[in-house]
Formats: C-alpha cells, sequence, structure tokens
C-alpha cells in the first residue's frame, strides 16, 4: 500500500510534465489540424532559458518568488519562439496542405535541435541545486519530496487556469470557435490569424513552463531531452482525445500514473511498452481518444 | 535532369579520392566521431583532442615529412548515420580511421572499413564481439566488457556485499557489461543478483525504479549504464533519502555526473581506466596541459584520450610502415609493442584487442574528485 501510494505520486509528478506539454501539441492540432512536432525543441527551450535567466541574473539562491520569476519570463520568450515559429514555418505554408506542414514541422523540430546544441552545448547543463527546498513529507509512509507537489501543484494551476480562460472569456471562445469551423469563425467576424498567433503563444509559454520544472526537479538538462518528453506528451494528447484541452490534461496525469505503476508491478524495462500498448487498447476501443469527440472530418 | 552531370561526378569521386594518396600530399587519419546525439559531448572533445594531437604534431614536423590532415566525419551517435559517415570517410581516401566510442555505432562502420581495407582503432566500443570476427585491420584502444566485468565481480565480492541489484539501459554496451557481471558473479559465488532489469535512458524520473529497488533492499546497485543516468539516479536517491552505496562501469567516468548529482555523488565508486590526472607519464602530463591552455578545460572523461591514443600509434605506424594499411595492420599486430601512450602502454594481441590491465576502481569524494581507490 505505502509502496503504492509513493508510485502514484511519482506518476503524478511525471504526469502532470507530460499533461502541461501535451496541451500544446493538442491546442494546435485544435486549430490547425497540424501536429507542432517542433513543441519538444519548445519545451527544452524552456528549460535552457530558465537555467540561463536563472544564472544570469544571479537568483540561485532566491526561494520561490525568484523561481516563480524565472517561470514567468521563460514562458514569455518562449511563447515568443512560439509566435515566430507559427510566422515563419506555418503561416506561409497554410494554404499547402497538412503534409506540406507536417514537414515543415519537423524541420523546425530539427532547427531548433541544433541551434540549441551550438548555442548552449552539447554537454548536458545542471541546474544549481538547493533552490527549492529539500523538505520531503511523510505521507502514510510514502517519502513525497516537498518539490515533487509543488512542481505539480504549479502545473494543475496553470492547466486550470488555460481551461478557465478558454471556456470563460471571449478569445477563448473564439478558440473554441475556430477550432470547431475556421470558416463560419472567420464569417461570424473572428480574425482566424490572431487567434492561430494565441494558441502560438500559449502552448509554447505551457511547454517552457513545463521545461523549468523539470530542470528545477531534475536538475539535468539536455539539448535533446525534448524528443523522448515530446513523444510522450503527444502520446498523451492522443490518449486524452487531440485536439481536446481537458483530454490533454486527463491523457498526461494517465500515461504518466501508468508508466510509473507498470514500473512498479510488472517490468521497469517494459515500462514504455506497457504504457503504449494501453494506448493502443484505448485507441482500439474509443478512436478518438478519452475524451475526444467523434466528428465528421476525422478519419 | 540538370544534376546529372554533378551525380556522375559523385559516383567518380571514391575513384579520383582512392588514386590521391600515391600522390605526395598530406597524410589523412580519418576521425569517426558523435558531435552529434546523445554522445556529442564525448565526440567533440574527440575532435578537440585529436585536431590538437594533429597540430602539435604538425608544428614538429609532420609525419616523414608530409603533414598529418584530420578528416572528421560525424556518426551522429547512430548506427544509420555512422554507415553514411563511414562511407564518406572511405570517398575521401583515408587509410586509416580513429573511432568511434559507442559500440553499436562502431560495429555499423566496421564492414564497410573492413571492405575498403582501412585499418579501424575503435576508442570506446567496448561490446566483445567487435573483435571476435575476425577483421584484421580492426583494433581498439579501450579494453572490452568481460575484462570489466571480470573487474566488477572482483570488485563486488572485495567490497563484500552479498545481495545486489544490477540495473542496465538496454543498450549494447551496457547489457554487455550487466550480463558479463551477472555471470561473473553467479559463477564465482561472490554475491546473490536479487534484481536485473533496465532503465530507459535519457528519461529524468527515476522515482519509479528507486521506489521499487527500495522496496527489495538491496545492499549495493551495480549500474552499468552512462553518467548522465547514474547522476539523476544519485540524486534522486538522496531526494528520497536513501543511501545505498551505488558501482557504476567506466561510462559514468565523466565529470558530468557530479554536476548533476552534486553532494549526492559522495561515495559513488565506478570501474575505469586510469584517468588522464592519474597517469603518470610527463608526455601525457605535458599534454593534458596544452589541452587545458587550448580549450579551458580537460577532457570531460578518458574515452577522448583513448582516441589520442589510437591517432599515436597510427602515426607511429605510418611512421615506421608508410600509409599502406596492411602494413599498418602487420605492424600494430606484431611489432608495436609497450608504446608510451597517454594511457599507458599500449600493445595490441592478435584479435586486435589491447592487451594489459586497464581498470582501476575509483570513488568520488566530498570535493567531487575522483580519487583512485588502491
Amino acid at each position: 500500500m505505502q509502496e503504492f501510494l509513493q508510485q502514484l505520486i511519482n506518476g503524478l509528478a511525471v504526469g502532470g510534465l507530460y499533461a502541461l506539454i501535451a496541451l500544446g501539441y493538442t491546442m494546435v492540432y485544435g486549430v490547425l489540424k497540424l501536429i507542432n512536432f517542433a513543441h519538444g525543441e519548445l519545451f527544452a527551450l524552456g528549460a535552457y532559458l530558465g537555467l540561463t535567466l536563472l544564472t544570469a541574473l544571479g537568483l540561485a539562491g532566491g526561494g520561490p518568488a525568484a523561481v516563480a520569476l524565472i517561470l514567468l519570463f521563460a514562458m514569455g520568450l518562449v511563447a515568443l519562439a512560439g509566435y515566430l515559429l507559427e510566422r515563419v514555418a506555418y503561416r506561409p505554408l497554410r494554404g499547402s496542405g497538412r503534409l506540406t506542414a507536417v514537414v515543415s514541422a519537423l524541420g523546425a523540430s530539427i532547427f531548433f535541435q541544433n541551434a540549441m546544441m551550438l548555442v548552449f552545448g552539447a554537454k548536458a547543463r545542471v541546474y544549481p541545486g538547493g533552490i527549492l527546498s529539500g523538505e520531503v513529507f511523510t505521507l502514510l509512509g510514502a517519502q513525497i519530496p516537498a518539490t515533487r507537489i509543488l512542481l505539480l501543484a504549479s502545473s494543475l494551476l496553470l492547466m486550470l487556469l488555460l481551461y478557465w480562460f478558454i471556456h470563460h472569456t471571449r478569445t477563448g471562445a473564439a478558440v473554441r470557435a475556430v477550432s470547431l469551423d475556421q470558416g463560419a469563425a472567420r464569417l461570424m467576424g473572428i480574425d482566424v490569424n490572431r487567434v492561430i498567433s494565441l494558441v502560438f503563444l500559449i502552448g509554447p509559454a505551457l511547454g517552457a513552463a513545463a521545461g523549468v520544472m523539470a530542470g528545477l526537479l531534475y536538475g539535468q538538462i539536455k539539448y535533446d531531452m525534448g524528443v523522448l518528453y515530446g513523444l510522450k506528451a503527444f502520446t498523451a494528447a492522443i490518449l486524452g482525445g487531440i485536439g481536446n484541452i481537458p483530454g490533454a490534461m486527463a491523457g498526461g496525469i494517465l500515461l504518466g500514473v501508468i508508466e510509473a505503476l507498470g514500473a512498479a508491478y510488472i517490468s521497469i524495462a517494459w515500462k514504455d511498452a506497457i504504457a503504449f500498448c494501453l494506448l493502443i487498447l484505448i485507441l482500439i476501443f474509443r478512436p478518438t481518444g478519452l475524451l475526444g469527440e467523434r466528428t465528421a472530418d476525422k478519419v | 535532369m540538370k544534376k546529372l552531370p554533378f551525380l556522375a561526378l559523385l559516383t567518380l569521386l571514391p575513384f579520383l579520392a582512392s588514386a590521391a594518396p600515391s600522390l605526395a600530399g598530406p597524410v589523412k587519419i580519418g576521425l569517426l566521431a558523435p558531435l552529434t546525439g546523445p554522445f556529442a559531448s564525448e565526440g567533440q572533445d574527440m575532435k578537440n583532442l585529436v585536431s590538437l594531437l594533429a597540430e602539435e604534431l604538425n608544428r614538429a614536423g609532420g609525419v616523414n615529412g608530409s603533414p598529418v590532415e584530420v578528416v572528421v566525419e560525424d556518426d551522429g551517435s547512430a548506427p544509420r548515420s555512422a554507415a553514411n559517415a563511414a562511407n564518406r570517410l572511405v570517398a575521401r581516401g583515408v587509410p586509416v580511421v580513429v573511432g568511434t566510442y559507442g559500440s553499436a555505432v562502431t560495429e555499423a562502420s566496421q564492414e564497410i572499413f573492413a571492405e575498403a581495407g582501412i585499418v579501424q582503432i575503435a576508442t570506446g566500443s567496448t561490446a566483445i564481439r567487435l573483435t571476435a570476427k575476425g577483421l584484421e585491420r580492426f583494433f581498439r584502444t579501450c579494453p572490452r566488457d568481460d575484462e570489466q566485468g571480470r573487474v566488477a565481480a572482483e570488485t563486488i565480492a572485495r567490497l563484500g556485499f552479498r545481495n545486489i541489484a544490477i540495473l542496465h539501459d538496454n543498450s549494447v554496451y551496457a547489457k554487455g557489461l550487466a550480463e558479463e557481471s551477472r555471470e561473473r558473479i553467479r559463477r564465482k559465488g561472490v554475491a546473490n543478483v536479487i534484481f536485473y532489469d533496465a532503465l530507459q535512458p535519457n528519461e529524468r524520473d527515476y522515482s519509479a525504479i528507486l521506489t521499487k529497488l527500495k522496496g527489495i533492499g538491496p545492499e549495493a546497485i551495480l549500474f552499468t549504464g552512462y553518467y548522465t543516468e547514474a547522476g539523476l539516479l544519485l540524486r534522486q536517491m538522496a531526494e528520497m533519502r536513501w543511501s545505498v552505496p551505488m558501482i557504476g562501469g567506466d561510462a559514468t567516468n565523466n565529470v558530468g555526473l557530479v554536476e548533476i548529482a552534486g553532494k549526492a555523488a559522495t561515495g559513488y565508486r565506478f570501474i575505469s581506466p586510469a584517468l588522464p590526472a592519474d597517469i603518470d607519464t610527463p608526455a601525457a602530463r605535458a599534454f593534458l596541459a596544452a589541452y587545458q591552455a587550448e580549450y579551458k578545460t580537460l577532457p570531460g572523461s578518458i574515452w577522448p584520450v583513448l582516441a589520442g591514443d589510437a591517432f599515436n600509434v597510427l602515426v607511429e605506424a605510418i611512421k615506421a610502415r608508410g600509409t599502406d594499411p596492411g602494413a599498418i595492420a602487420g605492424y600494430l599486430h606484431k611489432e608495436l609493442r609497450d608504446f608510451e601512450g597517454l594511457t599507458g602502454k599500449i600493445s595490441f594481441d592478435y584479435s586486435g584487442d589491447r592487451v594489459g590491465d586497464l581498470y582501476r576502481l575509483y570513488e568520488v569524494d566530498a570535493e567531487g574528485r575522483f580519487v583512485l581507490v588502491p
């Protein structure tokens, strides 16, 4: 029981990160029907910018306030990168078919990865230790580091904010309208380009938040770290029903928990295989994912 | 269609290039290294180190009166890109090649070089089977995994652990070393292996694995993977307030381990060929000082230094026998004895493996330094 609880918490922390990254995939897919393959790299960029700001501003000993500041800064900068990415790599190709955009996305991903390698170096970089408290809580015999709770809570907070924004503001309604039907939304007087740009600001910002959190939690970041996390988060987005925001959150957290429990009770080496088998099973019975809706244009 | 003449030229290139060595010109030495991909930091150190050696050599007049040109190709840390890179090196007409690092990556290049008759000296590829294929022109300056497995089993016996966990990462190298160690430990009755499994490299979160291990309760963990994962494991073990001795293989011999794990690295032990700093020859010390002056840091690990040794023995062979690959291979097999390399004395046996006892046990001290355990 104690070990189960411990593993559940391990899974929740990882799942929270997957969910934050998955939101970027799902939002872009929602409005553009495009898989933004460069999103994992934006996550890694967030991790690097967080570290750069942390050292440049000399905030390594600054506690939670400094961390929040760094988080916001990194989110802002990566949002800008996401905006530019859309303007340069996707908008000019918008009329030319989905495959073209996917190729462009892959190219952007390779570009970001190599640019990060050249700028920040091929070696793994390390966040300074002791930024967050090293306290460990004991709950029903399970050891829970305070950092994990803090980071899980912040990712949940960001997700709730996004959910509120999408469902309870006028701009959020515009985003939903564009994802339902771009043409009709345009006829209703919605500036579709603005909405798409907005999505490319929000998604990457959330990815950057996940990147900084990963850096703080695990300490070590590397220019190619976005590949594996991107793949997992993309899977989570599909698991939850791509295009669906609560689905991405649920999918991410579920994937994290399945992985942790699979490692605990079946086999560590087969952890990913188990998670992906489950994904296939879910997609066989619910082809649109857990919370996805069946729509006419989905194949 | 416009590209046709260009393509025709490209297909001709290998022939043009293979004619080149007969003309007087620089002596070409190929370097196959992971300049990109997961092993990029090792590869870039390899390139830096070998370039510096070549520069020093050329300043001293080169080899047999000609300057040395290092022809670098990126293996991308992956077998497929390594095969392409190897083909490019063949096309550029190098008689000898230094590299590469990963065992699986080297394996993808072996046949290509063998077919072209090129002498290859791998530098970090410790998988046993690489030298078991009967390739006459394949050598390595690093030791083999079974040797390391033997030392790992001895070390565990020496430290007196009775119940141990073995963790690898499913790579050719880590799995080979894990299997070899498990076999030796079992056969000699050194300890009980109560856990044996693999983690997924490149992940950041190993808390699920560590939680499981903690439940099983080994006296020590033998981790045979790479330093990034070892560092993360140590760091997350400390986060969990779980202190169990961890012992690693030679791929954890990298200062990055201490950077990642911080204080949690204290007491971590690993088996590795002697570090550059522990080799007490004047030549090695002088060279490392020059390296420090040029690049403002020492090589991150022993592996780039082994690439330097491969370069040095090739130069030695070219000095003695010219640039004919067959003659170079013969010289390395039969005549090169106790060559003073940066990592100690170098000789090769009939299969191309390096001869001699290379492994030492190291421990990380409280300041994060790697200290030789006598």
